[in-house]
């Protein structure tokens, strides 16, 4: 193989580690631990922001585990924009981030 | 406090008005734009989001069966204001009319699918 396709063949395969790691090891009974923080607001029904913008909470309950970590990781980088959650997401740590979504997704443990 | 002789004149026609709301007229209104949403979504959505919402084809993509109605207007507009950024969703958000982004809500807002889990 040429040299310059086997840096790449490395690299891509770095990043697939790398992305795939972020959301596959998640322990939901660890982020049912740490979910007190979300049930404020996710855990009540038809509970609503108050700022800036009124409009119902999203359900997050059975969502999508990798876009639940997509949306706490763009929350914490400022590329989604709510105060509230970025404020929230800012405390997380990558491995908080996979626990809380394995936890909403439903995920059990492997 | 007495009730004004005008208020008195006003409470059967709002008596009337709650009964045509809790009667098949108003139920006939909302499944005829979900019809229009459920053709909409299928269109423009089902082939990423999956039929109803619930089957997304990348780990990455939300289900949006049973999301709140309020949120999905919300998160639509904001992707065609430009104040939420993805390269797909901009780009599906941004030729939808104000009507189309209520019914499309409306539509998965009534799907089986995501809960509020605490």
């Amino acid at each position: 193989m040429n040299k310059r396709y086997g840096l790449l063949a490395v690299s891509v395969t770095t990043a697939l580690v790398l992305s795939a790691s972020a959301w596959a090891g998640g322990d939901p009974a660890r982020g049912q631990a740490r979910a007190q923080m979300c049930e404020g607001c996710h855990g009540i029904a038809d509970y609503r922001t108050a700022y800036p913008q009124v409009y119902p909470v999203p359900k997050i309950g059975e969502q999508q585990a990798a876009y639940i970590v997509k949306a706490l990781q763009d929350y914490k980088t400022g590329v989604r924009k709510h105060l509230t959650m970025r404020g929230i997401a800012a405390t997380l740590s990558d491995q908080d981030m996979a626990d809380l979504a394995a936890y909403y997704a439903g995920e059990t443990r492997k | 406090m007495s009730v004004q002789p005008k208020q008195r004149a006003l409470a059967p026609i709002l008596a009337l008005a709650l009964v045509l709301c809790a009667s098949p007229i108003c139920a006939t209104l909302a499944v005829a734009s979900d019809d229009a949403g459920k053709k909409k979504a299928d269109e423009a959505c089902a082939a990423c989001h999956g039929p109803e919402g619930n089957k997304p084809n990348t780990p990455e993509t939300p289900r949006l069966g049973g999301q709140q109605y309020g949120y999905l207007v919300q998160a639509l507009n904001d992707y065609r204001n430009g104040t939420r950024d993805n390269p797909v969703m901009s780009a599906m958000a941004k030729p939808l009319t104000e009507k189309e982004i209520r019914e499309l809500a409306g539509y998965f807002s009534h799907q089986q699918g995501l809960t509020t889990k605490r």
